[in-house]
């Protein structure tokens, strides 16, 4: 069943008189209960636009979006969604035990609930040792991993992470990775973004491939290398979004 | 979504339409109790009061200080304008007028050397002070009728006029020596009767004045004179 | 509603902890320098103007908090990009957009009682405790305070930041002066102008109405009836200044 899902989701960003920016075009997206799926492309492929809009920050200009059945603007579905931004910065006075508290109320969780998850996250992304430090003291990668927590701290049913690896360094990566899979065990669904190839090819269980607003490819990593004859994801990356960009240069008479 | 903002725009003027409602009101008894602001009782001179906008005190203030600096300084020649532009900024601030009027009529007579000068700065001291009162929301204090009265009794030794401004002063509320100076100016005036009743009404209201006000009554009564 | 408050009182304590409550300490010397130049007059010119100094002050300070914590409170949201934190969560939009409102009043409602309590102490060390009157003035300009923050941040929602620290000034300065441009256009007979200026009389946020500081330091009274009218307006206004922030916020793509 689908936990996640998009029909003919599209986005125009509107910038003055006739011109329009495609930012999703038409885009058809099933993300099954308990799997990590990753949307992967190009920077301004649309990934975060996708994401926006199944978090009902944009609106779409066609199409609809619905998590675990209901629209993006339900708020009792977002009881059960975490989200983690792209390149968060957060409230630069509180500390991380502030902030994770700030949002915990958001959710009206109990204080017994908050206490003890906050002490359960700060543990579980290694910030227990910061927990006087305000957030402007953070480096990129504390950042993001208190952001991590913060996503966390309502236990959701479905994460969404855009771009989840950025700031980190590489034990920090695989530690995240780490955190993914043993969250998918507890029978989380998750939906990243990414533009690191090999971070996705080692956790996810389906992708889907965008490029310039389009949703190119949509599939098992090794049902998709087995259809456009790839040997890895890197190889099918290039494959499908050059026979995109040969397709609409053919179609506009370019030839590059 | 088009329908709801219509509904929106909708909900929006009806609350203009009470905004326009309550600021009639506000109009209205802005007009009541004279808080319209004063400049706009001198047509030609709204630039000022465009510059100013909320701050015209503290310009009023500012002059005030100047005024005072040139004035010990021996500049009194100086502060008229001065006083014009505070009385002009804050017409209801009594003290611009009374002070002002006791600086042309006093301190600058005092200053100058000729009679015909005297003259002129005494009769710009009086003509300030009338303008003063000439305000409504200053037209029902005593302050400004009291220093007029005393400028006329005091400088001009214009009875009539003194008198006219005293009685004028004791009809709003005021302190107990106005009362004082009336008699005083009714005798001066050749007001004996006028002048006793005047003492009477003293000697039965302020206890301080009993003493003095007795005597008075008993002078007038005996040798027709009693202010020295 | 709880979660109104909840972001109110993050924006709160955010700015608490900037620490921007030390332009309080610039009233103070303001109001106390003052108060020492005018130690040469008399005690009844000294008070007068004490007293227009300090409105004057209190004003000033607290509209510039009124419209920089409203600018502040929505656009910093928006460029830190938290905001996507906090719509990702279950709360409405116009709880974050009221929210924010409820922590901007906080601000300016600290920083006001403060230069109050200050102003009051000065009032008291000069032997003139304050009347009925003062406490009168005070209320306006909070309330005029409140409307300033109101509209900025309605305007804060469709407008960028540039734009809204213009337009919340311009408002600012015209909303104390189109009583004296009405005046001027009463004595046209021209029907059109005479629509146009009433419309714009109307629309135009009449801050000149909580202005009473200029007649209350020269001793002249002004009725409850008045106070309550005017705070009357403040809220109608407010009210609308909302509205708009809520309908464009809904509509809002970040």
């Amino acid at each position: 069943m689908a936990i996640i899902e998009t029909r003919d989701l599209t986005k125009h960003y509107f910038l003055g008189k006739k011109k329009t920016v495609i930012g999703l075009e038409k885009v058809n997206l099933q993300v099954n209960q308990g799997e990590i799926f990753g949307i992967l492309g190009p920077n301004g492929s649309g990934k975060t636009t996708c994401l926006k809009l199944l978090l009902g920050i944009l609106f779409p200009t066609a199409g609809e979006a619905y998590i675990m059945g209901k629209n993006p603007h339900d708020i009792n579905m977002k009881q059960h969604v975490g989200f983690l931004p792209e390149n968060p910065y957060y409230y630069d006075y509180l500390t991380g035990p502030e902030l994770l508290r700030f949002y915990a109320s958001l959710f009206s969780l109990e204080t017994q609930t908050t206490n003890a998850r906050i002490e359960q996250l700060l543990e579980l992304v290694e910030l227990h040792n910061a927990k006087k430090l305000h957030l402007r003291h953070y480096s990129k990668g504390m950042l993001e991993r208190i952001g991590l927590a913060a996503s966390l701290i309502n236990d959701p049913e479905i994460l969404i992470l855009d771009e989840p690896t950025t700031g980190l360094d590489p034990i920090g990566c695989r530690d995240t990775r780490n955190l993914l899979l043993q969250l998918k065990q507890q029978g989380k669904t998750i939906l990243l973004s990414s533009h690191f190839l090999s971070e996705v090819e080692r956790v996810c269980d389906r992708i889907a491939i965008f490029h310039r607003g389009n949703l190119l490819a949509l599939g098992t990593l090794d049902g998709l290398n087995k259809q456009y004859q790839a040997t890895n994801l890197e190889d099918l990356f290039v494959k499908t979004i050059s026979s995109f960009d040969n397709q609409e240069a053919a179609k506009t008479g370019d030839v590059t | 979504m088009r329908k709801k903002g219509y509904r929106y725009f909708v909900i929006i003027v009806i609350l203009f339409v009470g905004v326009h409602l309550v600021q009639v009101q506000i109009d209205y008894r802005k007009k009541l109790e004279n808080l319209e602001s004063a400049l706009l009782l001198m047509p030609g001179q709204m630039a000022g009061s465009l510059v100013l906008g909320g701050f015209k005190g503290l310009a009023a203030d500012l002059l005030w200080l100047q005024m005072e600096t040139l004035w010990h300084s021996g500049q009194h020649y100086k502060i008229l304008p001065l006083l014009e532009a505070i009385a002009w900024l804050q017409p209801s601030y009594i003290l611009v007028w009374t002070i002002g009027g006791w600086h042309m009529a006093y301190n600058i007579y005092a200053a100058v050397k000729t009679e015909e000068e005297k003259q002129y700065w005494y009769d710009q001291g009086i003509k300030f002070l009338k303008k003063g009162i000439s305000y409504p929301f200053n037209a029902n204090k005593y302050d400004i009728y009291f220093e007029l009265g005393w400028t006329y009794y005091h400088k001009g030794k214009d009875y009539p006029n003194a008198v006219k401004y005293f009685e004028k002063a004791t009809k709003y509320p005021h302190p107990d020596y106005v009362d004082d100076v009336l008699a005083h100016a009714y005798e001066k005036n050749g007001e004996i009767e006028k002048a006793i009743k005047q003492w009477e009404f003293v000697r039965d209201n302020y206890t301080a004045f009993f003493d003095i006000a007795t005597r008075m009554i008993n002078d007038l009564k005996t040798k027709g004179k009693a202010t020295p | 509603m709880k979660k109104m408050w909840l972001i109110g009182l993050n924006t709160f304590r955010e700015s608490m902890r900037k620490k921007t409550l030390y332009i309080i300490l610039i009233f103070a010397l303001i109001v106390i320098g003052a108060s020492k130049l005018f130690s040469f007059l008399t005690a009844e010119e000294e008070l007068k103007m004490i007293k227009d100094v300090s409105f004057s002050a209190i004003e000033f300070f607290g509209a510039l908090m009124a419209i920089f914590g409203s600018l502040y409170a929505i656009s910093t949201e928006i460029e830190r990009r938290t905001i996507y934190t906090l719509l990702t969560k279950p709360i409405r939009r116009s709880d974050f957009v009221l929210g924010k409102f409820f922590g901007v009043s906080m601000i300016v409602l600290i920083n006001f009682i403060l230069m109050t309590v200050f102003f009051i102490g000065l009032l008291f060390f000069k032997k003139s405790p304050p009347d009925l009157q003062v406490f009168k003035t005070l209320l306006l300009i909070f309330f005029e305070l409140m409307l300033i923050s109101g509209i900025t941040l309605a305007l804060g929602t469709f407008t960028s930041d540039a734009f809204n620290i213009i337009c919340s000034f311009f408002l600012y300065i015209v909303g104390h002066l189109t009583s004296y441009g009405k005046e001027l256009v009463e004595r046209t007979e021209n029907i059109i102008v005479r629509g146009l200026t009433d419309m714009l009389y109307t629309l135009v946020p009449n801050y000149e109405n909580f202005n009473i500081r200029d007649k209350i330091v020269v001793g002249l009274n002004v009725s409850w009836g008045y106070v309550g009218w005017t705070i009357l307006y403040g809220i109608l206004y407010l009210c609308i200044a909302l509205y708009i922030a809520l309908y464009f916020f809904e509509k809002r793509e970040i």
